[in-house]
């Protein structure tokens, strides 16, 4: 069959162009822009605000791989994607289970209660922790101290050991309605039939949802994860109101290195954003592998 | 029953009267004394645009905050015209000006960020000179105390392009403590000034008092610049005489022209404070607070002692006016006299002009009004010794009594006029704008001790002092590259008597 050319094709399809063009005018503005010229930064040897920018080819990424610091920020922001995700999907998942049992008539105000976090300022979230976590007077201790699990408060924020696993605490906490709503949307794709055709087969409790109900899910499993996975490396407003990155670097993710590189310090560290710009673009990119492999591992689960 | 009548006014009313208003103001010459207030504004010296209009303002607030606040609105209404201020911290001043500027929507008066050279400002063309906004600017630069205006620091071009209406002669890690807590301890710190052995023990002793409930000393710990301050100047005070600033000033002795964040001193300071906490006598959680928390839970009496700045006086007066405080000199190491603290030439708090800006009249006159004596008087009355008046008269004239009045003498006791690079060679200014900080800080690397996260004070304390040193020999190789005429030796004043003033005079000399 003798086929159109280009311009033809595009002509016959000018309205769908026509109507993709404001979305890809504001993509091109606020997402291909943007990436463009964070790449085009980083090849400078820029403070960020003067004039005066040298071209230096690859050094601000060299600098970076060759900063400790750089990576133990890099480092850092998996652990706590790792400790975080698997906690957010098992949690998330046992109370979307208990919640969208039909016969659970108080299942909208706990589900409600749960998303509560969720729809709450994030920086709020972050201040009021610091005040929830204080080991003078705060809640936290307060209760410890009370049951007799410490005999001494403990400074949750500030002591380089507890302040990670705390943060991811309030992380889980914060965002645990979402992961529970993605699996009530899974479970709810879950036809009545399944259930009853499974209970005349004699399939009940976990069996009906290990050997039933998980393999139905399991795609949207795939997508959980990977949303999961990369929003818990972008943390930015939540560690820097909680620790600022602190204390001596102990809560430092990824995001907070590149925003304390990009900006002068409380230390007076001049801002160095051509620097701030190769690690960010490092990221990135790193980020985007992650996803990549993921989407890799949705379409083989999705085949088996 | 008779139904009360209500005020009605319609919009139209109103648009009436602001017209009205409007054109009264725009009239440009209302006596001032309409306008009834705290203040005696004068009008002023040539008629100011009738255009009226909105000036921004941006500062890093504290007891400055509470001035403007008070007297922004009365001079607005004066003028015809709205101020909108936004007085924010340093951190915030430091990401938002940048931003601002770069994309041209900087507030018309506004303070640089830490640690950026005013030479860069005034060669990237973000500035304008007062000159043509500040009347007679000659004769009011003439009643500023020698040494506030200097070339190189806010003069450029023969122009003035940074105005300063405060002195920097202040410490921002004095020994402010609890009355009954001290007493209680058996110490009296106005009786001299503390070793830092009575600062150890009077901790100890508190604390032991406090049993859980409140304990010697607190700093604001996640604020990271706080450690650095408090070991800078205790360092001072124990001998380590050195220049105060940004990168290119502070920690250099300027004998020798070399770092001293590994001398004896330094690291005295930094086990002091490393000696308070395994002591216990530190309040738990100070890493998880910044500065003005652990200054808000001084008067909650949760702590006996904080190392600070005397912006503390206006705020707990305002916020905890019964609670009984003292304020004190720094501690000085056992066995040691206290040596003088010294600051740079110049003002504090340069403000300066947007070049964008269309509102440079009404900045220019009121500025211009802040630097006379009865405005520097206001200045002084209400913000006291937080941020000194620059005019030594007016401040006497103030009347300031208790701490304030304390701190402001103590300052005068303690801190001379040091050398400052920039004053000799104004390429010193363009290494400052090359240079930076290297990682970790000297901040960084005392919080890293004090949570044990760094070991080895005098491993630790050497290796940031090279860090520093290499950092600025780096600054000033690339400054040279760019054409700038500087070296290492421009940081060395072998006529520095550390003991007195460094003034015009000694630059000569050189």
């Amino acid at each position: 069959m003798h086929k159109k050319p280009l311009s033809k094709q595009i002509y016959d399809a000018r309205w769908c162009y026509l109507f993709v063009l404001p979305c890809s005018i504001l993509t091109g503005m606020f997402v291909i822009y943007p990436i463009g010229m964070s790449w085009y930064f980083s090849l400078l040897d820029w403070s960020g605000f003067t004039k005066e920018a040298k071209f230096i080819g690859l050094q601000n990424y060299y600098e970076a791989v060759n900063d400790e610091f750089f990576w133990d920020a890099f480092i850092r922001s998996f652990i706590f994607m790792f400790g975080t995700v698997p906690v957010k999907i098992v949690l998330g998942f046992i109370i979307a289970v208990f919640l969208n049992n039909q016969v659970l008539k108080l299942a909208p105000f706990f589900r409600t209660v749960i998303f509560m976090p969720v729809v709450t300022a994030i920086a709020i979230i972050g201040i009021v922790m610091t005040f929830v976590f204080s080991p003078f007077n705060g809640p936290a201790n307060k209760f410890l101290m009370s049951t007799n699990l410490t005999s001494a408060p403990i400074d949750f924020l500030g002591n380089p050991d507890t302040v990670l696993p705390t943060v991811m605490g309030v992380y889980v906490w914060k965002w645990l309605g979402i992961t529970m709503m993605y699996w009530l949307a899974a479970l709810q794709t879950v036809p009545q039939d399944v259930y009853d055709a499974a209970k005349i087969d004699g399939a009940e409790g976990y069996r009906l949802w290990i050997h039933i109900i998980l393999p139905i899910v399991l795609p949207f499993a795939i997508v959980i994860i990977l949303v999961e996975a990369v929003g818990a490396l972008n943390v930015f407003p939540l560690i820097e109101t909680m620790t600022a990155g602190g204390p001596f670097f102990s809560s430092e993710v990824m995001e907070i290195y590149i925003f304390r590189t990009a900006f002068v310090t409380d230390s007076g560290t001049m801002p160095r954003l051509g620097y701030a710009c190769a690690a960010g673009v490092f990221w990135g990119v790193a980020v985007l592998f992650i996803t990549v492999l993921q989407g890799l591992w949705m379409r083989r689960t999705r085949r088996i | 029953m008779k139904k009360k009548k209500e005020l009605k006014i319609s919009r139209r009313t109103v648009m009436k009267g602001a017209l009205a208003a409007g054109a009264m103001m725009s009239a440009g010459s209302i006596p001032s004394k309409l306008f009834a207030g705290e203040f005696n504004i004068p009008d002023p010296l040539k008629p100011l645009p009738t255009t009226g209009g909105n000036m921004r303002w941006i500062d890093s607030g504290d007891m400055k905050g509470v001035f403007w606040k008070k007297l922004f609105p009365e001079y607005a209404a004066s003028r015809g015209i709205t101020i909108e201020y936004d007085g924010l911290p340093w951190k915030e001043i430091n990401k938002i000006v940048p931003i601002a500027i770069r994309n041209g929507t900087v507030h018309d008066v506004f303070q640089l960020p830490i640690g950026m050279d005013p030479g860069v400002a005034v060669s990237e063309g973000w500035v304008q000179p007062w000159d043509d906004y500040i009347e007679n600017i000659d004769e009011w630069l003439g009643a500023f105390p020698s040494g506030v205006y200097l070339p190189g620091v806010n003069q450029f071009n023969g122009k003035t392009y940074g105005t300063c209406l405060t002195a920097n002669k202040r410490t921002g890690t004095c020994l402010l403590y609890s009355e009954k807590y001290m007493s209680e301890a058996g110490y009296d710190p106005q009786a001299g000034r503390m070793t830092y052995s009575e600062i150890r023990d009077a901790a100890k002793k508190i604390t032991k008092n406090g049993n859980g409930q409140y304990y010697g000393w607190i700093i604001g710990g996640n604020q990271v610049n706080r450690w650095e301050d408090v070991v800078h100047t205790f360092g001072q005070v124990g001998g380590a005489h050195s220049g105060r600033g940004g990168f290119t000033n502070r920690h250099i002795n300027f004998q020798n022209g070399k770092f001293q964040i590994a001398s004896d001193q330094y690291m005295e300071a930094v086990e002091l404070l490393l000696q308070l906490k395994s002591d216990g006598s530190a309040f738990p959680g100070v890493m998880s607070m910044n500065a003005p928390q652990a200054r808000a839970l001084m008067p909650q009496g949760a702590a006996g002692m904080i190392f600070q700045g005397p912006w503390c006086i206006g705020v707990w007066g305002r916020d905890a006016p019964d609670w009984k405080y003292g304020i004190a000199s720094e501690p000085v190491p056992d066995g040691k006299e206290a040596q003088p603290l010294y600051i740079a030439e110049g003002g504090s708090n340069t403000f300066w002009l947007s070049a964008n800006s269309t509102m440079g009249p009404f900045a220019g006159d009121l500025i211009r009004f802040m630097g006379t004596e009865q405005g520097q008087i206001y200045w002084a009355q209400t913000v006291g010794a937080a941020d000194p008046a620059v005019n030594p008269d007016a401040v006497a004239k103030a009347g300031l009594t208790g701490p304030s009045a304390q701190a402001l003498s103590m300052f005068a006791e303690n801190i001379l006029v040091g050398p400052n690079p920039i004053v000799r060679n104004k390429d010193v200014g363009i290494v400052a704008a090359k240079s930076r900080v290297p990682d970790p800080s000297l901040a960084l690397v005392i919080q890293g001790l004090y949570t044990g996260q760094l070991k080895g004070v005098e491993a630790q304390l050497k290796d940031c002092n090279q860090r520093y040193e290499d950092a600025l020999d780096k600054a000033v190789e690339e400054a040279r590259a760019d054409g700038a005429n500087v070296t290492r030796d421009d940081w060395v004043f072998p006529n520095w008597d550390v003991y007195s003033n460094y003034g015009a005079e000694k630059y000569q000399e050189l």
